[in-house]
């Protein structure tokens, strides 16, 4: 019951307090890019929040076996090659190349793979996909995940990490739909010349990422319920 | 030695990966392929390219994959003109079938003045026709053009103005895309076929019986059926003269019709005629000013 407290405070910590586009400003690009029309944002956060997904559990399991310290691999061929098991080894160097790498190439196969099994998946959002290779919430979901698994006492599961991914999808899916919505209105509306277009769009995402600040201390409250649920 | 150690084993890791993702890659590129069929290849060549949308596809691609399946008609490219449903129709084997030049033409030629009477409160609200056209009272005419020139935001490509507070095509520019008709709120824009560089049109959308249009609009149609009486191709519809296209040969057909017609609510659009051109070759053409974007790069519309 403890693991399911935390997993739902994760999840709603990734999805409305700590959004990653309103709270953290990651993924500004297609937030502000893809967001003219309600139907292409909601696409894109589909989009994204299948490939959050997919690049957390490979950047989980990279970082959880290999780039962490004390990760088993390199101890192990630490310990093979004769040295001194006191001292550790840390390959955490390595996981910003080994992020870009891994998305980047799983993104590529994942795209080859649903254009070829499925085409209507692939029309309505594969034309994202490629667009989403490199996004900085994605690289982001998997410093927040490598965050967490730096101290041996308190590493995150699988299940943790790919409850941040999924709600982090989700908390972009919704700022980047609520935020086409604003836009389709906003199209009606005279906006003096200096402000249109992306001026217009970043003070709509300012006053936005204020108004999401109001979400702050909801976690706790969550937190509260579950364990009154508890006892 | 820690170093040393370290350094090999992320070169070696680093070096492992990549051999395995390439060849995961291109294996996956070998099992997965598309074979995209080389027609729509050479028929999405052939096509402008311009993705306007005025054949009823998203773009030229999904309009290409149409037609190499034989789902849509070689002759819906505006743009592409004549030279283009003959590529097309060289690629797919189908007979061309020449489409005329649609080009848009605006049904009310009323000047804002003309439109009068503006009544009492003006309006102030967003200077443009989607907003106007929601609130009574902007004009006195409730058919005509509003003059607010969403259609010349909608145009991608400079050929419909807003002159005197009503919108003009430029026919050296217009391609037939449709947007202008599109986005009108009034719905007062529409695709004539043009067979000539000089078109006949009708130039009021005001349906309402002559005491009503007079009130309103001092060039508007007043449905006399004066027209309709004089040529065998205009009939009366909702009591505005409709011509009919498909039987349009010549302008001459019309002279009767013209010189019947008490109103402006006929004129003809496009190029103009010879004898236009004669009555203006003493007129010295207004000397071209150029915008000088340094200092003129304002063209807000703020009315507030």
């Amino acid at each position: 019951m403890d693991n399911v407290a935390l997993l739902v405070q994760i999840f709603f910590g990734a999805a409305l307090i700590n959004n990653f586009v309103l709270h953290y400003f990651v993924g500004i690009c297609p937030f502000l890019g893809v967001s003219r029309r309600i139907d292409m944002a909601f696409g894109m956060g589909c989009a994204v929040t299948f490939v959050i997904s997919i690049a957390a559990l490979l950047s989980w399991t990279f970082t959880y076996y290999i780039l962490r310290p004390e990760a088993p691999l390199p101890s192990w061929l630490w310990r093979l090659a004769g040295g001194d098991p006191e001292v550790q080894i840390d390959l955490s160097v390595l996981s910003y190349i080994m992020y870009i790498f891994v998305i980047a190439s799983s993104v590529q196969f994942v795209e080859m793979y649903v254009r070829r099994f499925f085409p209507p998946l692939y029309k309505s959002f594969g034309v994202f996909l490629p667009l989403i290779t490199t996004n900085c919430a994605i690289l982001f979901a998997c410093l927040e995940i490598m965050k967490h698994l730096q101290d041996p006492m308190h590493l995150w599961g699988l299940a943790e990490a790919l409850t941040l991914a999924i709600g982090g999808g989700v908390g972009f899916t919704l700022a980047i739909v609520l935020m086409a919505g604003i836009r389709e209105e906003l199209e009606l509306c005279d906006i003096p010349k200096p402000l249109q277009g992306a001026g217009i769009t970043l003070i709509v995402a300012g006053i936005m990422a204020m108004a999401f600040m109001g979400f702050t201390g909801v976690d706790q409250g969550i937190q509260n319920f579950l364990n009154a649920m508890i006892e | 030695m820690t170093v040393f150690f370290t350094l090999t084993l992320s070169a070696v890791l680093l070096l492992l990966l990549t051999v395995a993702m390439a060849l995961v890659l291109g294996w996956a590129n070998q099992a997965f392929h598309v074979a995209v069929d080389p027609l729509v290849e050479a028929i999405d060549r052939v096509l402008p390219g311009a993705n306007c949308g005025g054949c009823g596809y998203v773009g030229c691609n999904e309009y290409a994959v149409a037609v190499a399946e034989g789902k849509a008609a070689l002759n819906l490219c505006a743009p592409g003109g004549v030279s283009c449903i003959e590529a097309l129709a060289e690629l797919t084997g189908q007979e061309a079938t020449p489409a005329l030049p649609y080009r848009a033409v605006v049904h009310c030629a009323a000047t804002r003045d003309q439109r009068l009477p503006q009544q009492k409160p003006l309006y102030l609200g967003e200077p443009t026709c989607a907003a106007a056209n929601l609130v009574a009272g902007f004009q006195g005419c409730t058919y005509g053009c509003l003059g607010l020139g969403d259609c010349v935001r909608a145009c991608e490509y400079d050929a419909i103005h807003s002159i005197d507070g009503v919108a003009v095509v430029d026919y050296d520019n217009c391609i037939g895309c449709k947007a202008c008709a599109a986005v009108c709120p009034r719905n007062i824009i529409s695709m004539v076929p043009f067979k000539a560089d000089r078109m006949l049109v009708v130039a009021c959308s005001n349906p309402d019986n002559a005491a009503a249009t007079r009130a309103v609009c001092p060039i508007g149609c007043i449905s006399c059926s004066m027209c309709a009486k004089k040529s065998d191709l205009m009939q009366m519809e909702n009591s505005l003269p409709i011509i009919d296209y498909n039987a349009y040969q010549d302008e001459n057909d019309f002279a009767l019709a013209l010189e019947k017609c008490p109103r402006e609510s006929l004129i003809f659009v496009g190029k103009p005629s010879p004898s236009d051109l004669e009555k203006v070759a003493d007129e010295e053409l207004p000397e071209r000013v150029e915008a000088d974007f340094q200092t003129t790069v304002d063209k807000t519309e703020w009315w507030g």
